[in-house]
């Protein structure tokens, strides 16, 4: 339908600079992606405040919902530096979110949502110099929500964000420390599937499978968040 | 958005190659078909679809001209551009009607060149609309309906402005008629085909009644028997609950076939006499045309192709079809506001300019930005003064022979007519709540008073019998709009109703409304945005931000020290086998102290407890901590009690935060500690006893027990959706390998891609079914036996709720009186738990119209099973749930 005016579904015009797809398959990547980038968030949204707005979007009867979010976090601070990814288990649940949520507020911010190529390992940190993002050590304006004055000013307003800062100071790094959030229903007492141990066919389920994505992305090193 | 390509990508001419700088510019990489330098039939096609932007009534001639001058000339792309124009911008059919007659027209004397076509040929208009059929048979194939029907819209114009004949557009209807006698009619097709019928009646009725009455009372019939066949299911899905009546028209509402009908009879009545004031119909201003030199084009006659379903042959364990298909139900649409105000439905004017807003609104749904745009451009389109003129905008001539419509109110009541459809909205609530937000960011002024009518005639309308969904629908609209405008809305008008019972609709409302306002904000800023009055009611709002209730927590609490020493353990990241061992030395040692009756129960309770505490900081904690201890939680959950157990820890941990109650029964589920259907029992088990979770006499639900119920029931139903989609994804697998594998043996080539399908596999071809397909075979059949337990323990929790038998324990008097239109009209009196129950009732109603297409499936066992109590009673209660059941599972004609 996209004739007389254009769908609001389609991705941005971002790249990843640092990741090593190459763009045919990033274009693959992105046409099942159930992962969406969130940026503008305010320092002190919840995920809980972000799962109550995603999840007007989610599809359950369809076999979806939001299986997880990654708070995006200040490497230095461990503390959320305004954005996030939102994970679905649907691709059509990520594209509800860039058609319906996508501009509008949450937490009296505008926020802006876009498909995204799927979490890897490390990506929930920013990737500026001072540990936040890129995009906040450019910024001249005063910005409440975003932690004041650009990343200059921003170590004043930590007394102000202990709450937040506490919230997230166990945050890990490395294989394992996001959660998954819930796979696919599988049999409880079958114990060994019959014929697991053969070669297995490809499946739909065997693209953006965590594990192997997790693997790949030591070689990313700093995966980064977005501008 | 400002780093978006900006610059709309029309590279014309320029110099350098396309593929040469992609890689500079790689921020429009995702555009680039539309970068495409535009050949001369898109030009002419842009042009078609961007016709009167500026002045509908001025660009029909103009471009109507640039088609002729077009050379060569390009039927298949102006019929295509038509196609696109009238499926997609319906407002604009008028004028492309007026566009064709005019490329019907005989030819103007070629100017200059004799190249031109010979008169002799048939005219232009002719040709387009041969070739604009052939897209009208696509859609048809598909059955398509919306696109169908604005086709006919554009047909019923064009035979008005005399180019296609009148008895073969009569015929077209009546072929539409004729699907409504078809037997066992599903009501998606029947609803499609009488809206064809009927509004292609509406827009050509005056002319077709000139010339052959009989045809239009016997279309008129037909639709009006259709529409009385389905009487009962309207019942169940009119905005306002009414328990005890059957009246299908209630006030302020209106169901889309039923005033189409009024409407149809009325003109009939007046002999369909012609309104040129109802819309727009600018091929009339053409002069007459001569039959003798332009004779009308002939639609070719249809059938309307039968529906296809495709069977996958999967089935229940006891050999149920589980195929899930949703049918439409009637569709009822909400008034707020008076005649004068918002277009009447039952007028052909008001009928025509909510058919086209609606379709407007489905059409643009991928855009809400351009959704919200061109519907507040909508009144260029329309008649004259159709609508009240922009203030500040200069006045019209003759302002009073319009029907000054207000723009703003008819918009916000259309859209959330849409949002309010039961049993579920063509598209997600937010989308409609985020396109009302986008009218507000557009025009503040003017949509803001409307939708602050809006909400307060709503809100009255909670007491008069609201829909418990709707009401649902509109707490949730209203705070995320308020989410979207800094919360202000005026509270105060509300205070006076604090002396309501706590539990009448309006008080539910605000509370809800609040705690939805909560989760997208803060407990404080919320608070602050309260008059003191209501600030202070915790039947308001509650009086602590929400939080966790971790019950061990406080050193007074006997359990203290047991709770700790698990917290520790956890935070230490004990392994799972010493928590659980852990676990039995503590119940030994309560065993022999004596102090607690349940010891199994109090030790799963400290154990929940303690790891939702480890797991509250945020939604990424609880999964961190339910994934590292799973096996503890499966250690946990050895048996249905211990189950109800968890959920029970949880939703008490949780009691100060109801959406995280949700969450954590989700996760529950999800991580298979518990099953849909131990939610759904435990829901029912809760609102049964003292400890109602929502401070709610027992044996009622409000929204939040709705709310846990659909939880569990959608997960139930979307595992069921996943397995059978991995059974078609290895089945087609299967099926291409064998194909591979016969086409690699020789077989012969040339009839395998013909018929590859129909093409019966020898025996010997067969292979062995894959092992993954033998898991996701056994994997289906396992969830559908979940997904029948889930419904049908939900259908055993409402009997026991709404009409319990007399030896239950638990008994809710309100369930047999709330139902009679006496109780209905002493309302007024009603107490708490009076509400409660009308509530439960409401929620019931809900469940057997959104879980339907599920219901049928599985009608005849859920039914027996499930209604076991209450087979041959006869009270009212009983008689109510036994009717509401057979409609919903269509069992009741």
């Amino acid at each position: 339908m996209a004739n007389v005016v254009q769908s609001l579904d389609q991705p941005s015009n971002y790249k990843d600079s640092q990741t090593r797809i190459e763009r045919q398959k990033q274009h693959e990547l992105l046409s099942k992606s159930t992962t969406l980038y969130i940026g503008n968030l305010s320092f002190y949204t919840t995920e809980e405040q972000i799962y109550e707005l995603f999840t007007k979007c989610a599809s359950p009867e369809d076999g979806g919902g939001i299986k997880r979010i990654i708070m995006g976090l200040d490497r230095h601070t461990r503390t959320p530096c305004g954005f996030c990814f939102v994970e679905y288990y649907t691709h059509a649940e990520a594209l509800a979110s860039m058609k319906y949520v996508s501009g509008t507020k949450l937490d009296e911010r505008i926020i802006r949502c876009d498909l995204d190529l799927g979490y890897k390992e490390g990506r929930q940190f920013g990737r500026g110099k001072s540990g936040g993002q890129v995009r906040d050590e450019h910024r001249q304006d005063y910005d409440p929500g975003r932690g004041g004055w650009g990343a200059q000013a921003q170590r004043l307003e930590i007394e102000r964000r202990r709450e937040v800062e506490e919230r997230y100071a166990d945050a890990q790094d490395g294989p394992g420390a996001v959660a998954g959030g819930g796979g696919d229903w599988k049999e409880a007492d079958g114990g060994t599937i019959p014929g697991s141990a053969l070669k297995r066919g490809r499946s739909p389920e065997d693209e953006g499978d965590n594990s192997r994505m997790a693997h790949r992305s030591r070689l990313d090193d700093f995966e980064a968040e977005r501008m | 958005m400002s780093y978006r390509s900006d610059e709309r990508p029309h590279h014309r001419g320029g110099g350098g190659g396309r593929g040469g700088h992609r890689r500079r510019h790689n921020r429009e990489d995702y555009n680039d078909h539309d970068r495409r330098v535009e050949s001369p039939e898109q030009i002419l096609k842009n042009a078609i679809l961007k016709m009167g932007e500026v002045d509908p009534a001025q660009e029909v001639s103009r471009l109507a001209n640039q088609i002729r001058e077009h050379v060569p000339v390009a039927v298949s792309a102006i019929s295509e551009g038509l196609r696109v124009g009238v499926t997609e911008q319906p407002y604009k059919i008028p004028y492309y009607a007026a566009v064709l007659r005019l490329l019907h027209d005989p030819t103007p004397p070629p100017v200059g060149d004799g190249d031109a076509a010979p008169s002799t040929s048939s005219s232009l208009g002719k040709q387009v609309l041969e070739d604009f059929w052939k897209g009208f048979q696509n859609y048809l194939d598909k059955l398509a309906w919306r696109e169908i029907r604005l086709c006919i819209h554009f047909f019923a114009h064009l035979m008005v402005a005399q180019v296609i004949s009148i008895e073969s557009m009569t015929a077209l209807l009546q072929s539409f008629a004729a699907v409504l006698d078809e037997f066992g009619v599903s009501y998606s097709r029947g609803k499609g085909a009488a809206l064809c019928a009927a509004e292609g009646l509406m827009i050509s009725g005056a002319v077709i009644k000139k010339s052959s009455t009989p045809e239009i009372s016997d279309i008129i019939n037909a639709i009006q028997t259709y529409n009385d066949s389905i009487f009962t299911s309207k019942l169940l899905v009119q905005p306002m609950i009414s328990l005890c009546s059957d009246v299908t028209a209630l006030e302020n509402t209106n169901e889309l076939l039923d005033t189409a009908l009024t409407v149809l009879r009325t003109l009939d009545a007046a002999d369909m006499v012609d309104s040129l004031t109802d819309f727009p119909q600018p091929y009339l201003d053409l002069p007459d045309l001569d039959p003798t030199i332009s004779s009308p084009f002939e639609l070719p006659s249809i059938l309307v192709p039968p529906e296809v379903i495709e069977l996958d042959g999967l089935a229940t364990d006891a050999g149920e079809d589980a195929q899930v298909k949703k049918e439409d139900w009637p569709e009822y649409g909400i008034r707020l506001f008076d005649d004068t105000v918002t277009p009447s439905p039952i007028t052909l004017a008001g009928f025509i300019v909510r058919s086209n807003l609606l379709d407007m609104i489905d059409i643009f749904e991928i855009n809400r930005k351009e959704c919200a745009r061109l519907l507040l451009e909508y009144p260029k389109w329309c008649v004259p003064d159709t609508f009240k003129a922009k203030p500040g905008a200069p006045p019209s001539e003759d302002e009073s022979a319009g029907k000054n419509w207000q723009l703003e109110s008819t918009l916000i009541e259309t859209i959330l007519s849409c949002l309010f459809a039961l049993p579920e909205p063509a598209h997600k609530s937010i989308f409609h709540i985020a396109l009302i937000t986008e009218l507000c960011k557009l025009s503040p002024s003017t949509v803001g008073p409307a939708v602050g009518k809006s909400i307060r005639k709503l809100y009255g309308g909670l007491s008069e019998g609201l829909d418990v969904e709707v009401a649902r629908r509109f707490a949730e609209w209203f705070a995320v709009h308020m989410s979207n405008f800094g919360f202000q809305w005026v509270w105060k008008e509300w205070v006076p109703d604090l002396v309501l019972s706590e539990q009448h609709p309006k008080r539910a409302f605000v509370r809800r409304a609040l705690e939805f306002e909560i989760r997208l904000s803060y407990h404080d800023r919320i608070q602050k945005t309260l008059p003191e009055p209501m600030q202070n009611d915790l039947n308001v709002m509650s009086g602590q931000a929400p939080g966790p209730d971790f019950e061990y927590e406080d050193p007074a609490n006997p359990h203290h020290d047991a709770a700790q020493s698990v917290v520790n353990l956890l935070r230490g990241r004990s392994k799972a086998d010493e928590v659980l061992s852990h676990l039995d030395s503590l119940k030994d040692s309560l065993d022999t102290s004596g102090i607690h009756m349940r010891v199994d129960s109090l030790v799963r309770s400290i154990a929940v407890q303690s790891l939702l505490s480890i797991g509250s900081r945020s939604f990424s904690h609880l999964l961190n901590a339910i994934e590292r201890y799973l096996p503890l939680l499966r250690g946990l959950a050895s048996n249905d009690e211990a189950k109800h157990d968890i959920l029970s820890s949880a939703a008490a941990f949780w009691k100060r935060n109801r959406q995280m109650v949700n969450i954590v029964f989700d996760k529950l589920m999800q991580y298979q500690i518990v099953d849909p259907t131990d939610v759904v029992a435990w829901t029912f088990t809760n609102v049964a006893g003292d400890r109602h979770l929502s401070g709610m006499r027992p044996l009622s639900l409000s929204a939040f027990e709705w709310d846990l119920l659909k939880g569990a029931l959608d997960k139930a139903n979307g595992r069921v959706m996943i397995a059978r989609r991995k059974v078609a994804a290895l089945r087609k697998e299967q099926d291409d390998s064998i194909a591979r594998a016969k086409a690699r043996d020789g077989a012969d080539v040339g009839s395998m891609e013909v018929d590859a399908e129909v093409k019966p596999i020898k025996q010997d071809d067969v292979p062995a079914e894959s092992p993954q397909l033998t898991t996701a075979l056994k994997a289906f059949v396992s969830l559908t036996r979940e997904q029948k337990a889930a419904l049908s323990r939900t259908i055993e929790g409402f009997v026991s709720c709404l009409a319990p038998s007399p030896s239950d324990a638990h008994q809710n008097p309100y369930a047999q009186t709330v139902v009679t239109e006496d109780a209905w009209e002493n309302r007024a009196s009603w107490g708490a738990d009076e509400w409660n129950t009308w509530e439960t009732w409401g929620w019931y109603r809900h469940f057997c119209r959104m879980y339907s297409p599920y219901l049928r499936n599985y009608a005849t066992t859920l039914g027996t099973v499930g209604f076991v109590k209450i087979e041959g009673t006869t009270t009212p209660a009983a008689l109510l749930m036994m009717k509401t059941w057979n409609i919903a599972t269509g069992q009741e004609a």
